[in-house]
């Protein structure tokens, strides 16, 4: 069997709920979870330098996707239903552990996430693993995202051209972090075969 | 109190403060969830990063709204304390309850499939491990002149490879030690919802209703 067709295999499989499954998703999201916790300062940093001119908001939308990440990961890995959303909500009780700034908030932002997260991947039935389903999971996680955060963090009260370019810049972040990047990394795991393993 | 039902309680209050504006509960859920630390006796330097860490976005959130928002100030301070409240709320979680013990009530209690409940707690007791298998990727790649960071996406692709292997031996370890998924366990620790935690539970949440639905400002 040549590459092409092994790969093409590989994206047709369908993944059940097993405990080695489970432990997986849980791993992938800690791994994410640490990764993006070696990168905290950067919010910090970055609301600090924005605070001045009240752009603080900012800081958030920026780095959203990578908030956002360890959804569409293990929901490209283990494939079935839930699993980007268990994935995403762990990825955010990894953080509340390890003692962020968000507290009891960041739960409650793991299941908004973890459901547009999920919901990208339902829209296209757990059928399709590709560019597409990818790119329904990263309208969903903006959508859903930012809704939450026209509630929770006031932004209902902004402008609407304040708004219009905080939504901008969460689009391309998510984009960026969730989509391209996540793209690259599930092309590195088809080409080493990771996911028969 | 029973930690499932502590992380509930947190949950709902949350939930709740984050779609109602009242200044003056976020400032007392932030004094009853202090006060509940203490009397815990934390160290005093996660006392100071649960007081310093947060003020940075709070600050940032107080200050755009201020200038931007058209709700005025006081919707301006109700957003900062919002950030505290969830702070203090879910450290009067994490502080003071174990993932062990979480885990054990939601299987025994919250009717979790067992297979969740100690497949997820035996991901989450390799933290440590983990913690070390990111920095063991990092410095490799550094020996061979390769600089990753967090948005390489190779640091991605081997932990993801590592996490595939881990998954397989833990999952292969739990068998081995007579773990069988979807059947009925006995258990050594028996943890209980009793009686007193139901009360907590419900006597808290609705005096956090009465408090919401009293004081509008």
């Amino acid at each position: 069997m040549d590459n092409k067709t092994q790969a093409s295999m590989n994206r047709h499989h369908q993944s059940k709920w097993t405990l080695r499954n489970i432990i997986l998703i849980a791993l992938i999201a800690i791994f994410t979870g640490i990764i993006f916790w070696g990168a905290g300062f950067l919010y910090t940093a970055l609301t600090v330098a924005l605070t001045p001119i009240g752009g603080a908001p900012f800081a958030n939308d920026l780095l959203m996707g990578l908030w956002c990440m360890a959804g569409p990961l293990t929901g490209f890995v283990v494939r079935t239903f839930g699993s980007a959303f268990v994935g995403e909500f762990l990825g955010a009780a990894v953080e509340v552990f390890l003692g962020g700034q968000w507290g009891a908030g960041a739960f409650i932002s793991g299941i908004v996430q973890g459901i547009g997260s999920e919901l990208g991947f339902a829209f296209t039935g757990y059928k399709r693993y590709d560019w597409v389903s990818l790119n329904a999971s990263i309208f969903t996680t903006v959508i859903v995202t930012f809704a939450w955060d026209m509630i929770k963090n006031g932004y209902n009260k902004f402008g609407i051209p304040l708004l219009l370019a905080l939504f901008v810049t969460r689009y391309i972040s998510t984009f960026i972090f969730g989509g391209v990047l996540t793209k690259m990394i599930v092309k590195l795991l088809d080409r080493s075969n990771a996911f028969s393993l | 109190m029973n930690p499932g039902l502590k992380l509930l309680l947190v949950m709902a209050i949350a939930l709740e403060i984050s779609f109602t504006q009242s200044l003056i509960v976020n400032v007392i859920l932030i004094i009853a969830s202090f006060g509940y630390i203490l009397i815990h006796r934390i160290s005093f330097k996660a006392l100071l990063g649960l007081i310093l860490w947060p003020f940075f976005p709070a600050l940032g959130l107080f200050v755009s709204q201020w200038l931007y928002g058209t709700a005025g100030i006081h919707f301006a301070w109700i957003l900062f304390t919002r950030i505290y409240a969830y702070v203090f709320l879910g450290a009067t979680f994490t502080l003071t309850s174990s993932i062990t013990d979480l885990a054990l009530t939601l299987e025994q209690d919250f009717r979790l499939p067992s297979k969740f409940a100690y497949g997820v707690l035996a991901a989450f007791n390799l933290m440590p491990k983990i913690n070390e298998e990111v920095k063991i990727i990092k410095t490799s790649a550094l020996m061979r002149g390769e600089a990753l960071h967090f948005w390489s996406p190779k640091l991605y692709f081997k932990a993801i490879l590592s996490s595939i292997q881990w998954s397989q031996n833990l999952a292969e370890a739990m068998t081995s030690h007579g773990f069988v998924e979807d059947q009925k366990r006995t258990h050594y620790r028996v943890i209980r919802i009793t009686g007193l935690d139901w009360s907590w539970f419900i006597g808290l949440f609705a005096i956090v209703q009465g408090l919401l639905f009293f004081i509008r400002y």
